[in-house]
């Protein structure tokens, strides 16, 4: 059984309808990427996977149900999502924001949590007092994905990591994620416009056109397959 | 139809509700009674300063908590002007409008900076303050015992100052509160009738585009402070005028009938009718004085006349949440329901 | 100046930081709920008076004053919250729609207002001081015991919200709300509890203010409607998310309200003549105020 399995998923906004039957599934420590162009729905998937639209359908995450679940509870299922545009809270500290991402928890270790992020982040360590708004873009995006760890998820939701970002940041948020991923186990399910990069980093990858998975497959059957290369992947980088 | 004959009907079309109002207006003081055709007179001042309030606020987007304190400037302006110009109730009207546009342009500078919110904050305490301004200056006001509207008439062989009172000409054949009531309808009619043209044209357009997004209007080339102090000024003396009729029909002012409660009901009279269309602050006009005359004055006991004030805040909460088009945005919802189920193909 | 006395003037000031006190402490609760929800709650005046009368009727039920006092914030921590989840949270972000939100405050402010003069009439209710009647005279200046704990009560209530907001976990969750709610709630934030907690506190805070209002200015329905402008006045001044802000905001305006009508003519029969002034100063030269955060003005 998948860590999670989404089946059948219909979402939109008003009476848009964006998702029209999406399925896919992650398994436990899978790296799991999203492509697609632009409008063909990403983005709305995982915001309806969060709760953050009505959708209809079926979500189970670890064999139990969670579709309409209030946005807050998820985290505490163990789902942690990364928001496009980073989400930063940018009146509060570094600090204070990794600490928002362990609210959920009880335990005594986020004071320990913390400071391990701080190290494994040298940039986030040295502005840990400041606001964090003051930030660069990347910083914020390290600063958004340490804040999802905090919680200690099972899956991390990604939403398009590379946006508003430069090609390196961009490479390094990448490899960022791809040492947390190998040293926590945990699977991660991202959303992104960069196929080539994403592609890379995952495992498995779906493409997503006009709401619905038209292909899936390995990364590297994507990353070799022409028609998709010239479709979606673009020329070079 | 040929198009010739379609516009043509359109045009019939677009004047019908103007003509059915104006024969409701003209019949109207000849089927009720004194006191009624006094009370409806009564509604017109609100509906002219509900008028002002709605052009600024509905359609240019700022927001004012202070039009009772217009509509008292208004209304003090009148009665000092008409008690000077021996009895001039048409100087009256008009001066008090340049005064009260003036002073909506005075507002309006600084609300170029100071937006949103915050505009609401200061209109607040204009308004609140409105009432101690009065009571300040007595010596021009009359202070917290207010002004009566007066003219030199002759009395027992010689002249002393007594309040007016409205009389109907000779060749009228009216009474006298037919008249007043044919004179505040024919002044709400064209101010109705202006507004209905400014909103049109594309000065209109440029205020809609303005509340909607500032930036974008102005580098399309709208010249967004001139067009929104204007518009503060205009909107200042809509309810001037308003302030100016009110006096004029109870021929005296005070202090107490423009504390900030009065600017709430202006506020409520935009809300419930319609905020950014031409006819809505009449409809809520009708509706705020209807309630007022009829519920508070005559049904309801001393002791629940507070009830009056809590129906019409619940009635603005409601109405922003569920239908913050106000009663015309209902109608409209309904009749364009109604043309797109008549335009759906047979089959 | 001619006459100027020093006990006199030392009086005046006196009285002006016993009301500045009480300004802000309404502007404690405006803050909270803009620091929790970014909207300026106009009924927030209506609110506290409500809670008030609580207060009193608790009171006329038999329970001593400071007792009476605890329960009437108890109460009005629900009917803030209450009010909150009714009226406010249906129209969605104020951020998105602040027209909206803006009338639907008024309508709470005419709501509740008119709501207390149905269920406890329009006459004036007497209210005991917290602190009792007495006073003392130091260097010809009297100074009364009421206006010593409402200042101590005032420096209490800072501290605690300061410490709240800053080293509690529901603190940094009402922070982190302010700042995004949205971020918040997929961290695991239950957004509109926090928020309604933040819309109770401020309840009681007002509870808390009328109580040290009620004694000198009479409970009646329109006992916190210049309160009400003097407090925006106060957090004007002091910044919109600033408690510190609201304290310092508050006293000043006291100060500035109580005295300077009294040796300046123009205008001395307006109170509310210098917050006014204090209110379009600071937004046309300084909008943040003097501890806000500049943030805190795009509208």
């Amino acid at each position: 059984m998948s860590l999670l399995e989404v089946t059948d998923l219909h979402a939109g906004y008003g009476m848009v309808n964006v998702l029209a039957g999406l399925s896919l599934t992650v398994d436990e420590g899978e790296s799991v990427v999203i492509l697609g162009a632009n409008g063909a729905g990403k983005t709305t998937t995982l915001r309806a996977m969060s709760g953050m639209i009505p959708a209809t359908g079926s979500m189970r995450f670890d064999g139990v149900e969670m579709l309409g679940r209030r946005v807050d509870r998820l985290v505490a299922a163990g789902i942690a999502h990364v928001p496009q545009g980073r989400g930063t809270l940018v009146d509060l500290t570094v600090e204070e924001n990794l600490r928002v991402g362990a609210y959920t928890r009880h335990d005594d270790g986020v004071d320990g949590d913390i400071n391990r992020w701080c190290e494994v982040f040298p940039r986030l360590g040295q502005r840990r007092d400041q606001a964090a708004g003051l930030m660069s873009g990347g910083e914020q995006q390290m600063l958004a994905i340490a804040r999802a760890f905090m919680s200690r998820p099972r899956l991390v939701l990604l939403d398009e990591p590379s946006l508003g970002l430069a090609p390196l940041v961009t490479r390094e948020v990448f490899d960022r994620v791809d040492e947390l991923v190998k040293e926590t186990g945990t699977a991660v399910l991202i959303v992104e416009q960069n196929a080539n990069l994403a592609l890379q980093f995952a495992a498995r990858g779906y493409v997503l056109e006009s709401g619905r998975i038209v292909i899936e497959g390995t990364a590297d059957d994507l990353l070799a397959d022409d028609s998709i290369r010239r479709a979606y992947l673009g020329g070079g980088a | 139809m040929n198009d010739s004959a379609l516009s043509t009907r359109r045009r019939w079309l677009a004047l019908a509700p103007w003509i059915v109002i104006i024969a409701l207006l003209v019949i109207l003081p000849l089927l009720l009674n004194e006191l009624w055709v006094t009370r409806v007179t009564g509604w017109i001042p609100l509906a002219i300063a509900a008028l002002g309030l709605n052009l600024l606020t509905g359609y240019n987007g700022q927001i004012s908590v202070g039009h009772g304190a217009l509509y008292g400037l208004g209304a003090y302006a009148g009665a000092l002007i008409v008690n000077a110009m021996d009895g001039n109730f048409a100087l009256g009207v008009v001066l008090a409008a340049v005064v009260c546009f003036v002073a909506g342009v005075v507002i309006g500078l600084p609300a170029l900076r100071i937006k949103g919110l915050y505009l609401a904050l200061v209109t607040l305490a204009v308004a609140t303050m409105f009432p101690d301004l009065i009571k300040q200056f007595e010596g021009i006001t009359g202070g917290s015992q207010g002004l009566q509207i007066t003219a030199p008439q002759p009395y027992r062989g010689t002249t002393v100052d007594t309040q007016l009172q409205w009389k109907a000409p000779g060749w009228s054949g009216l009474a006298a509160d037919q008249w007043r009531f044919y004179v505040f309808a024919a002044l709400a009619l064209f101010c109705f009738w202006a507004v209905k043209n400014l909103v049109d044209s594309r000065i209109g357009r440029s205020l809609v585009a303005i509340r909607d997004n500032e930036v974008a209007a102005e580098v399309n080339g709208v010249a967004v402070a001139r067009v929104k102090v204007i518009t503060f000024g205009l909107s200042a003396a809509l309810a001037g005028i308003g302030g100016a009729l009110f006096a004029l029909l109870r021929m005296q002012v005070s202090p107490s009938s423009f504390t900030i409660t009065a600017s709430l009901f202006f506020l409520i009279a935009v809300v419930i009718g319609g905020p950014a269309t031409v006819i809505g602050p009449a409809i809520g006009a009708v509706f705020y004085g209807f309630f007022d005359d009829v519920v508070t004055k005559e049904l309801l006991p001393e002791r629940f006349k507070p009830a009056t004030p809590l129906i019409l805040g619940i009635a603005l909460i409601v109405l922003m949440l569920v239908a913050p088009g106000g009663i015309m945005g209902i109608v409209s919802q309904f009749t364009a329901k109604r043309r797109l189920r008549n335009a759906q193909p047979p089959g | 100046m001619i006459g100027f006395q020093l006990t006199e003037f030392a009086q005046y000031c006196l009285i002006g930081l016993g009301n500045g006190a009480i300004y802000a402490m309404v502007g404690l609760g405006l803050v909270v709920i803009f620091r929790s929800t970014g909207l300026l709650n106009f009924s927030q005046g209506e609110i506290a008076m409500f809670s008030t009368f609580l207060v009193w009727q608790l009171h006329e039920v038999g329970l001593p004053v400071w007792l009476a006092m605890l329960g009437g914030m108890v109460l009005g921590f629900g009917f803030g919250a209450m009010l909150y989840r009714v009226a406010v949270q249906p129209a969605g972000d104020p951020h998105t729609n602040p027209l909206a939100v803006v009338i639907i405050t008024i309508g709470l402010f005419l709501g509740v207002n008119s709501l207390a003069q149905l269920i406890w009439g329009t006459g004036d209710k007497d209210l005991e001081p917290l602190f009792g009647r007495d006073g003392f005279i130091v260097a010809g200046v009297s100074v009364d015991w009421q206006k010593i704990g409402t200042l101590a009560v005032l420096a209490f209530e800072v501290a605690l919200l300061y410490l709240i907001f800053n080293k509690t976990k529901i603190g940094l969750a009402m922070r982190a709300v302010a700042s995004g709610p949205e971020s918040s709630a997929l961290a695991g934030i239950p957004v509109t509890q926090i928020i309604l907690i933040g819309w109770g506190v401020a309840a009681s805070l007002g509870a808390l203010a009328g109580t040290f209002a009620a004694p000198s200015r009479g409970l009646n329905s329109s006992l916190m409607l210049q309160v009400l402008v003097l407090s925006l006045a106060a957090i004007t001044l002091g910044g919109f998310d600033s408690l510190v802000g609201a304290v310092v905001g508050g006293l000043i305006v006291g100060l500035a309200t109580d005295v300077i009508p009294k040796y300046v003519g123009f205008l001395d029969k307006v109170p509310l003549a210098p917050a006014f002034a204090i209110i379009l100063i600071v937004l046309l030269v300084k909008p943040e105020g003097l501890f806000g955060s500049k943030r805190v003005t795009r509208v």
